[in-house]
């Protein structure tokens, strides 16, 4: 079981301490889904919590301390929505047994169960599960508001009565009920007369089919009795007159909104509509945040250079490793803030359960999940975001595959990659071929994942079998705060998690480049008649060219990659190009000793082009970017995982190795098969 | 409200139509699944005797949106074919 894996992969080290210290009580909140939990959550704690791992798994729970205003100081744990006690999938067994055994709370001291009372037959069959366990257990009542608009309300005395437990209505955004709530958990804690009971609570064994029948034949009966009319008239009578039973209808407006959201026609309209604008935040309006953040950090690492001894070494692992790298951590921030918040509010206003529900069924041909498709669609703008927002896919399985698949689709990194490549192939009078090119690129890469995912979710034997089994929530208005603050936790745990391991990987990857020709001898003849600039690019490129990166390229990547009708100038770039796809095209540069300023486009293209195409092979035979080894270098670009950051978030995101590590591999190596299919075929088909 | 519709002995929930109604008459029955998920199905709600109905269906037919004890949840068709109907035990 997951939970037994020593690996504190957690990030909440000093609210561990001080729990020790005072040894605070501990509130668990426990609840379906939608029954108001996560509301009555930041409600009690003002959205001031820490969101942490359970240890080796990717389960997350959150920890805040009770807001000071209710003078009563307990820490309170909201862990996701269950359904019952009895779990059905590895992650809901990891946050069950959480509840009974935290890894760093142990059990909680008191329970508070969210029941949302306009479904009270369904949501008390958890509640009963909770108060037989024998936890210290409060009853909160929530969607009060939505049950009084059916003129009905429940009896807090009878339910209390009945199932033996304190029942306390609360309306979270109000704030009503709160107060009484908290002073009910105090007065609980405090209640010395249940002596010892921790020892006797068990986790429950795996029920019959029986129990459960049982079970909900005891929250019926429950609900008949506490369920009352407002206008003092029996129940059954205001089921009868209204609707068929109006007390197990769900919500009336919700199932309006549903005859348009889920339209064969309106329906697909307004989920297109909707991921449209989702694509278009993160792929174009995230730019200009982008810019600023690139901007800022190429001007802070200038800004530090003028300040260091320029030549030194550590000038450079200053500016260009350790800025550098902290700045392409800080680069994919603005896409995971704008792709959180619009999540965010997709899920509070119950949308994203209909727009899963709407495109379930074409992904579960592939063994994917309508949760699937909105990390798939942000693969295209970044896979960053995308694998972080694959955390709203339940089923651990189907989540993974979704993660597995992202780094296939074509995301903006590549772009410029294609658009250099693209005009090396294409004649310069007829851009228009581009364009095709690239559009056939995009659908190749919707091919390629969905065949990929097929092929894997064939193969890969599990227990776990795909189901769908989704709530679809009544249709509520988000709360932006909470949103806003969801989405800050998102990046800043993007941020130390991630952060980490991009700056490590960029720090190599600068030494490989740098050392070990750091201060290049350039004959006189070569810079004559420069600009200091130029002079400065000739001796990066030198550097560059007598590096380790280019020791390893001359010697391992050369003849592995002369059968793509490549050189081992092409593998330095590659090498480079794992910090970001993009840099592919800086990297030529400075490989093929291009002395023009990037920032002058036009120039920098055509002179980066002319170098390609003066470029010789390795036997100085023929051309080295011919057509054929221009489209199989595009072909790798691909399929290849030459992205360190899409390695860190796999990494975190999946709590293991296993699968970055076998995206390196599996995909490095469909990259060179593909690529090498490619140059070959093309060749035989007399094209060069 | 409840549509008529043809009673015969193995309906399932998947079978239903948009808007009809009917009461659960078995879940898991002669379920030949071994990772079948009836039993998740009964804690969601869907018990014998329970009433439910097909709100909505996905524009590909398949899932379907179904109301069960005040709620409505999204079930594949595989996932409604374990839960058998009996349309004559409407309660009114």
């Amino acid at each position: 079981m997951a939970l037994e894996i020593k690996d504190p992969a957690v990030n909440n080290t000093p609210l561990k301490k001080s729990i020790n210290e005072t040894k605070l009580p501990v509130i668990a909140l426990i609840g379906m889904p939608n029954s108001g939990k996560t509301t009555l959550f930041n409600a009690l704690t003002g959205s001031n919590f820490k969101t942490s791992n359970y240890p080796g798994a990717t389960v997350e729970y959150s920890i805040g301390s009770l807001v000071n205003r209710f003078g009563f100081s307990s820490y309170v744990m909201d862990s996701p929505g269950i359904i019952s006690l009895n779990p059905s999938s590895p992650d809901e067994d990891v946050t069950i047994s959480g509840l009974f055994n935290h890894p760093k709370f142990g059990l909680p001291d008191v329970v508070i169960v969210s029941c949302d009372c306009t479904q009270l037959s369904r949501q008390l069959f958890l509640v009963k599960q909770v108060i037989d366990t024998g936890f210290k257990t409060i009853v909160a009542l929530t969607m009060n508001d939505l049950l009084d608009k059916k003129d009905m309300f429940v009896s807090e005395e009878k339910l209390g009565k009945i199932l033996n437990a304190p029942v306390i209505k609360i309306n979270s955004k109000k704030k009503e009920g709160i107060n009484e709530l908290i002073r009910k958990a105090e007065e609980m804690y405090l209640d010395e007369s249940i002596v010892d009971y921790k020892s006797t609570i068990r986790k429950p064994g795996h029920p019959a089919e029986e129990d459960v029948a049982k079970l909900y034949d005891y929250t019926e009966q429950t609900e008949r009795e506490v369920l009352e009319s407002k206008n003092n008239i029996d129940i059954n009578e205001v089921n009868r007159k209204a609707f068929r039973s109006l007390s197990r209808t769900p919500d009336l407006n919700s199932m309006k909104l549903d005859k348009v959201f889920l339209h064969p026609i309106w329906g697909i309209f307004i989920f297109v509509i909707s991921m449209g604008i989702i694509f278009t935040s993160i792929f174009w309006i995230a730019q200009p945040a982008m810019d600023i953040i690139d901007t800022a950090f190429s001007s802070l690492s200038q800004l530090v250079a003028d300040s260091l001894p320029a030549g030194a070494w550590y000038s450079d692992l200053i500016t260009n490793g350790l800025i550098n790298g902290f700045g392409s951590v800080m680069i994919f921030v603005p896409q995971i803030v704008i792709l959180f918040i619009l999540l965010g509010l997709l899920e509070d206003t119950g949308y994203l359960a209909r727009a899963a529900m709407l495109i379930d069924k074409p992904l579960s041909k592939f063994g994917l999940n309508g949760r699937s498709f909105i990390p798939m669609l942000s693969g295209y703008a970044c896979a960053i975001p995308a694998m972080m927002a694959a955390r709203t896919i339940s089923n651990r399985r189907e989540r993974y595959l979704t993660i597995m698949i992202i780094p296939l689709m074509s995301c903006s990194a590549r772009l410029p990659v294609y658009a250099l490549l693209l005009a090396m192939v294409v004649p310069p009078d007829k851009p228009w071929i581009a364009g095709i090119g690239l559009g056939a690129l995009y659908l190749f890469s919707i091919i390629a994942s969905a065949v990929t995912a097929g092929i894997i979710s064939k193969f890969k034997k599990t227990d776990e079998k795909s189901t769908f089994m989704l709530e679809l929530p009544p249709y509520r208005t988000p709360v932006f705060r909470h949103v806003f603050k969801n989405t800050y936790y998102k990046a800043l745990v993007y941020v130390k998690q991630a952060g980490p391991i991009i700056i490590v990987i960029s720090l190599l990857l600068w030494a490989l480049t740098y050392f070990p020709n750091v201060n290049p001898e350039i004959p006189e003849s070569k810079t004559k008649g420069l600009t200091e600039e130029q002079i400065s690019k000739v001796i990066e490129s030198e550097r560059l060219n007598t590096s380790f990166a280019a020791t390893i390229g001359k010697n391992v990547f050369e003849p592995v990659l002369k059968p793509l009708g490549w050189d081992w100038r092409v593998g330095v770039s590659l090498i480079s190009a794992f910090a970001a796809r993009e840099i592919f095209v800086s990297a030529m540069a400075i490989t093929f000793n291009i002395t023009e300023s990037e920032d002058d486009e036009d120039n920098f293209q055509t002179s980066i082009l002319a170098s390609m195409r003066e470029a010789r092979s390795p036997d100085g035979t023929r051309p080295l970017f011919t057509t054929a080894s221009t489209i199989s270098l595009i072909i790798y670009f691909m399929f290849a995982m030459q992205c360190l950051s899409t390695v860190a978030v796999a990494r975190k995101e999946t709590g293991s190795w296993k699968i970055p590590a076998i995206q390196i591999v599996f995909y490095t190596i469909m990259a060179y098969v593909l690529a090498f299919i490619t140059y070959n075929g093309l060749n035989l088909l007399g094209i060069q | 409200m409840t549509k008529t519709a043809k009673v015969t002995e193995f309906r399932s929930v998947a079978d239903m139509t948009i808007g009809e109604s009917a009461v659960i008459s078995s879940v898991g029955d002669d379920c030949l699944d071994i990772h079948c998920h009836c039993l998740r199905l009964m804690e969601l709600g869907f018990t014998p005797g329970q009433e439910v109905s097909v709100v909505a269906k996905s524009p590909f037919k398949d899932p379907l949106a179904v109301s069960v004890r005040g709620t409505i949840i999204a079930l594949r068709k595989t996932e409604a074919e374990c839960i058998k109907i009996s349309t004559d035990g409407i309660r009114n």
